[in-house]
């Protein structure tokens, strides 16, 4: 067992102007992660810490933070990795809304934004009509899996939010995890909607606002790529765009 | 230490119910080890920006005779300008190795029925192209070919 000292970021909106920083001794086990920490101040020192946890098993995304100024998933960060004072902190490039939680709404909204979800080019009732009774439509191939399997593993924990350079000055910027979904779409061999998701994408504060730093991808828990998909992304847009000039009806059928 | 974000960064699409803190983001960011290629790689723009300038003064001295040009091929055996070229060189190898380490992944896994190849082999690629039209231009800049 060791002593740690655990700087935490405190902000309450009623009482506090601006975050504020506090210190507590904690006697951390060797095999503790930054959680266990966290969770044991929030259990047995101070009740009044608020932050975001549930599976710590980094499946769930909830337990982001920011460790000693870097962007962590704190049920999958060992404490051991620290010296003896850790400094934890919200998630960078996010409002706080109370002490080690962030506000959520932004990224919800820009993830909608991208219309993650399968887009059929016919009606859903037509696509059903058509369906062989003993064949799935919808039937897919290992290949055709692999080439979005990748970009489908995100837990949507927004670590490459807070690390990413022109999401920190950028507001209107999709951001990595959003762009990483829509382009898991586009890969998808049962969707239709990547003509629309172009559209998006050529947009102000999209896949050309992206200046390739790769943060995104370092700091990814699951290897989840996304500045690949930006950039794979960035690639078929301008495909399309080019279609759009060369061929006739902008190569539409 | 943390100093402030963009105050609209990740921002919700309408004010939240309680107030909130600005987001922040660590003050020294521009030294984590993670970022410090790119912030390398940002940098060399500086340099660009000079050389530039540079071009601008040898176009100019073309234009204002064989005399002004030759005391501004002169001005280039200058240490000084010896130096920023070197500086230049290693820039340009620095910023074309980083883009051929980043390229492979920006390919998009298929193209109707193809695929590009193998990461290590975009890799080779980029560099024998890379090693060819750098021997081409030496060769012409040196009179042995053309």
């Amino acid at each position: 067992m060791v002593e740690k000292t655990i700087i935490i970021t405190r902000f309450d909106p009623d009482r506090d102007e601006k975050p504020r920083k506090q210190e507590y001794t904690v006697p951390c086990e060797d095999s503790w992660k930054v959680l266990d920490a966290v969770n044991f101040i929030k259990d047995e020192i101070d009740a009044t810490v608020s932050h975001r946890w549930s599976c710590r098993m980094a499946v769930c995304g909830s337990c982001g933070m920011m460790v000693n100024g870097e962007p962590k998933l704190t049920c999958k960060t060992a404490l051991s990795d620290y010296d003896d004072r850790v400094d934890i902190e919200p998630l960078a490039n996010f409002p706080i809304v109370r002490d080690l939680v962030v506000e959520l709404d932004g990224f919800m909204h820009k993830f909608e934004s991208v219309k993650p979800w399968i887009i059929r080019a016919k009606e859903q009732a037509e696509d059903k009509a058509s369906l062989h009774p003993e064949k799935d439509t919808f039937g897919q191939s290992t290949e055709e899996l692999g080439n979005f399997k990748q970009f489908s593993m995100c837990i949507n924990c927004m670590l490459c939010y807070s690390a990413c350079p022109v999401v920190a000055n950028e507001p209107d910027f999709l951001g990595p995890a959003a762009i990483a979904l829509g382009h898991r779409y586009n890969l998808d061999s049962r969707d239709e909607g990547a003509e629309e998701r172009h559209d998006i994408f050529r947009g102000e504060g999209t896949v050309f606002s992206c200046s390739y730093a790769n943060e995104c991808s370092e700091v990814c828990p699951k290897n989840v790529d996304p500045a690949a998909a930006i950039n794979q992304a960035k690639f078929g847009t301008v495909i399309d765009w080019a279609k759009g000039l060369v061929l006739p009806r902008g190569g539409t059928k | 230490m943390a100093g402030p974000a963009h105050p609209e960064a990740m921002a919700p699409p309408t004010p939240g119910r309680t107030r909130a803190a600005p987001p922040q983001m660590p003050s020294t960011w521009w030294s984590a080890k993670r970022i410090r290629t790119y912030i390398l790689f940002d940098a060399t723009g500086i340099i660009y920006f000079l050389i530039a300038f540079l071009g601008i003064r040898l176009i100019n001295a073309l234009g204002a005779g064989p005399e002004a040009w030759d005391a501004a091929m002169e001005s280039l055996k200058n240490p000084i300008y010896i130096a920023f070229h070197l500086l230049t060189l290693v820039s340009v190898i620095f910023v074309a190795v980083r883009f051929f380490r980043l390229f492979p992944k920006a390919q998009p896994p298929a193209m109707g029925p193809m695929k590009p190849p193998p990461g290590p082999i975009i890799h080779g690629m980029l560099y024998v192209v890379w090693f060819g039209i750098t021997a081409f231009m030496t060769a012409v800049l040196a009179g042995v070919i053309l």
